[in-house]
């Protein structure tokens, strides 16, 4: 995958005209563990409706963490120590946790890396897409059913009413990441987060996942918030970057200037590393010869 | 058997006759020794029924004559296999003092100990469940801590003491509960729970502290896995997350400590039925085996041993029903 | 015996071993120690606890305390023994089944599953009263029924450590059966076993003290701390806290023996040492 300015541009707009209005935005959040020492220091982010934002940066740079306060799953030990995170002007962070819960499903909603690992190892896939629908969109449970196989079919996945009925082991992960991505659109939220989403999958499937999420977002409206260490991810489905690094942000931007000119010096290193371990240089220098 | 089957599901007929023959299998050899060793208690005690009988005035011939009536004059195997198909047909034999079929008085026993062993399983799930969910939700705290420390000096309490304890609670300082007796469920369903309430309690506090424990940390430990986040991420309520999710994968070693307890419950009730003075199974054989009353004993623990198995075959069944994606490690 | 040293070096494991030693030390020495004559009867019935009668007297004014420490002996030592056949019977097979072929495996854990089957206390009841209702007989069921726990565990260790590559390089260097036994696998076992013991201690005891509750295994009227429970049972309106004392014996004694298993297991054998590291700080080496 390049990550040529060019593939940049290949990001294709949304459809439908592009509203300036600020989903969910985030100003100077802080979080911290128990044993007092912050782990993200400040963070800054506005997600516009409808677009694709990405957050690039190597592991531990803070941006998991910062999605998962945004979705109020932190782990133990672990919380926001300041700042405020507004979804369509609601200060989540004020919220009491039933109620972030009920908001998680209908308005948020994420999938991350090892989709095995993220659904009950005991029930049919199925029936957890089924679930779902039942308590959160409130169908009831002949509906629910059938709207889960609609569901799964238009995810790509061919025979759905056989994969409907298989456990998590019995299928591969790149299906997997299409059922838990079913699961998490399926009561009609507007904003998806994929951390590292497509990380743990065969390049091939990668594509087909990303493909997925752009067509998701071109026809659903769905916003996107892509978390990733790989640029290529990156350049292929978002319009703006927020690199993170150490718990902070050291450059946002479109993703094309970002990636043309680099202001900052670990974006530039980020990008450099790219260019030299990326396949295209070695097709370059083979033809080259 | 680690073959995907993808094309007939987890749970298929054709598996599941698969695993109750293997059970089957195992079953088989754990009868024939446990009915073996019951049956050869018989000749632990150097009574023999003839003497008993006749009593000191017989002669050797007299002896000899009743042996062959009682048939004691076969080989080892043959009694004992002649004995074993006669149990199979219902037939215990009688009782050496008071000649009365053995099949008779156990059935007259037998509601009464289950009730109790029925009522204690109850209990202890109850319980056990109950705080060993809520002690795994709020890991750390202080009823975790207090249920840790509870279950703890149960497993201290010898189960004479606890039925006694609960006695003295009960019935004497607060008296709201008979202190012994039975009575069956026709006398009034009511009255029948006030007498069969205390000692189910008592005999269910061994389990259910085991269970409380288990629970707690298998559920402990499912809490931290990646699903339970996918479950909440999903918007799923609270309580949703840990019943459904949490507890089908977390309860499985709790399930088998309680398999586990399931002989100690009906082998235990003996204690419960002495304390609080039931007409019991367990109270029977006790009696019968300081008297020498050998066919008695032989019954009452056959019928106990078939209990036992029964129920643990049953456990095994629901732990299997559980948990579909373990049977892939079996 | 750097098993049980290690866990003396823990809080718990301390309070537990100095429980067991005053148990011990009451177990030898009680008779020796106490005021009256445990069978001696008086016309002090039913006595509350006081400055005569530390523990008050029973129904037939007999000193309460003086019976407790006179049946202390009965109690510990019985219990002792019933471990001891059990250990025995258990061990042997646990560890040889592991070594000498498929058949003699199979036919062990029939065996044993078929000892696990049988429902425990009835089982001892009924062995022990048609054997005579003599303490020995009653150990020897105990023992039989103690068994099967002591199997399982040290086939687990034997099992686990049987296949490891030490034991492999072992063999491949020549060395027989036995001298890999003695010389690598019994260091493994022995943690195990030492806590499986100290468990089954805890589980005689109770046991033992319920056969005692019930008249099994007891000649009347020599005191055990469960036969004295028992007689104070027919007298509970007016003297509800009869029972405590004995109960309290066998509590501690059952409590403490826990407790040590516990503090064994946690410093003891591969988890145990793993523990014992991250205590003092030592790093642990990540090799991925």
């Amino acid at each position: 995958m390049s990550v040529s300015p060019d593939a940049a541009t290949a990001v294709r707009a949304p459809a439908r005209a592009v509203r300036d209005e600020v989903l969910l935005s985030v100003r100077g959040l802080r979080v911290g563990v128990a044993d007092g020492s912050e782990v993200v220091h400040g963070v800054d982010l506005d997600i516009p409706r409808g677009s694709a934002v990405g957050l690039v940066g190597e592991s531990g740079s803070g941006k998991t963490l910062t999605c998962r306060a945004v979705l109020g799953l932190l782990p133990v030990g672990v919380e926001v120590t300041g700042g405020e995170i507004r979804l369509r002007g609601t200060d989540l962070t004020a919220l009491p946790a039933a109620a972030r819960a009920r908001l998680r499903g209908t308005e948020l909603a994420a999938v991350f890396q090892d989709p095995a690992s993220y659904l009950n190892p005991s029930i049919t896939v199925g029936a957890q897409l089924a679930e779902v629908l039942r308590v959160k969109a409130g169908l009831g449970r002949r509906a629910a059913r059938q709207r889960a196989v609609e569901l799964l079919q238009a995810m790509g996945l061919h025979r759905p009413e056989h994969v409907y009925a298989q456990h998590p082991f019995e299928l591969s992960g790149g299906m997997l990441q299409r059922v838990l991505i079913a699961m998490s659109i399926s009561a009609g939220p507007e904003l998806l987060i994929a951390d590292e989403a497509t990380t743990a999958l065969d390049v091939t499937v990668q594509a087909e996942v990303l493909e997925l999420l752009n067509d998701l977002r071109r026809d659903r409206g769905l916003t996107l918030v892509v978390v990733s260490h790989d640029l290529a991810v990156i350049s292929q489905t978002c319009d703006t970057v927020y690199v993170f690094r150490d718990g902070g942000i050291v450059e946002a931007g479109p993703t094309r200037r970002v990636l043309r000119a680099p202001r900052h010096p670990y974006t530039r290193e980020l990008i450099g590393n790219h260019e030299r371990f990326g396949i295209d240089r070695v097709r370059e220098q083979g033809s080259g010869r | 058997m680690t073959t995907l089957n993808v094309r007939t599901g987890v749970l298929s007929p054709h598996r599941v006759a698969a695993a109750a023959g293997r059970a089957l299998l195992i079953a088989v050899p754990v009868v024939l020794v446990s009915t073996f060793v019951t049956f050869m208690l018989g000749g632990l005690t150097d009574q023999d029924p003839a003497s008993v009988v006749l009593g000191d005035s017989a002669t050797p011939a007299d002896v000899a004559r009743m042996r062959a009536a009682f048939g004691l004059d076969q080989p080892l195997l043959s009694r004992y296999l002649l004995w074993l198909w006669n149990a199979l047909h219902g037939d215990l034999g009688a009782s050496w003092f008071t000649k009365i079929p053995v099949a008779q008085s156990i059935a007259e026993r037998l509601p009464v100990s289950l009730s109790v062993a029925a009522g204690a399983l109850l209990i202890a799930v109850v319980l056990g469940g109950v705080s060993g969910v809520l002690a795994a939700v709020r890991q750390g705290g202080r009823l975790d801590r207090a249920v840790t420390v509870v279950t703890s000096v149960l497993a201290t309490v010898p189960g004479f003491v606890a039925a006694i304890a609960l006695i003295t609670v009960f019935s004497l300082l607060v008296p709201v509960l008979p202190s012994g007796g039975w009575a069956p469920p026709s006398a009034g369903l009511l009255t029948w729970a006030s007498f069969l309430l205390l000692p189910s309690v008592a005999l269910s506090l061994d389990a259910a502290a085991d269970v409380a424990r288990q629970l707690r940390t298998g559920m402990a430990d499912t809490l931290h896995e990646n699903y339970i986040v996918g479950a909440r991420v999903r918007g799923l309520p609270g309580w949703r997350v840990v019943l459904v999710h949490a507890l089908r994968n977390g309860a499985g070693p709790a399930v088998a400590v309680l398999g586990m307890h399931v002989p100690r419950l009906i082998g235990g009730a003996v204690i419960v039925e002495t304390v609080f003075a039931l007409p019991g199974v367990g109270e029977l054989t006790k009696t019968a085996a300081l008297g020498g009353d050998v066919p008695v004993v032989q019954g009452a623990l056959l019928v106990t041993i078939g209990v036992v198995l029964i129920s643990s075959a049953l456990v095994n069944v629901l732990l299997v029903k559980l948990r579909p994606a373990a049977r892939r490690e079996i | 015996m750097t098993t049980i040293t290690g866990a003396l070096r823990t809080r718990a494991g301390v309070i537990a071993a100095t429980v067991l030693a005053a148990v011990l030390l009451l177990a030898v020495s009680g008779p020796f120690l106490a005021p009256y004559d445990p069978l001696e009867n008086s016309a002090e019935i039913l006595r509350p606890p006081g400055a005569a009668h530390w523990f008050g007297t029973d129904y037939l004014g007999r000193d309460v305390l003086s019976r407790v420490l006179a049946g202390a002996p009965t109690s510990v030592f019985t219990a002792f023994e019933a471990v001891g056949i059990g250990l025995v019977i258990g061990v042997v097979p646990g560890v040889t089944s592991v070594y000498l072929g498929r058949a003699y495996e199979w036919i062990t854990l029939r065996i044993m599953d078929g000892l696990i089957a049988l429902p425990f206390l009835i089982f001892a009841i009924a062995v022990a009263a048609l054997l005579g209702n003599a303490v020995h007989q009653a150990m020897i069921a105990v023992g039989i029924l103690l068994a099967p726990s002591f199997y399982r565990v040290t086939r687990a260790a034997a099992l686990s450590h049987a296949n490891a590559q030490y034991v492999t390089a072992a063999r491949l260097f020549g060395a027989s059966t036995w001298w890999v036994l003695r010389t690598h696998v019994w260091s493994k076992i022995l943690p195990a076993l030492v806590v499986a013991t100290a468990n089954a201690t805890a589980g005689g005891l109770l046991i033992v003290s319920s056969l005692t509750f019930l008249g099994i295994g007891v000649v009347p009227p020599e005191p055990t701390w469960g036969g004295i429970v028992a007689s104070g049972l027919g007298y509970l309106a007016q003297v509800p806290y009869g029972p405590v004392f004995p109960s309290l014996f066998i509590m501690a004694t059952v409590g403490a023996l826990n407790l040590l298993a516990d503090a064994i297991r946690d410093t003891s054998g591969d988890h145990g040492r793993a523990r014992a590291l991250s205590r003092t700080g030592a790093r642990r080496v990540r090799l991925t």
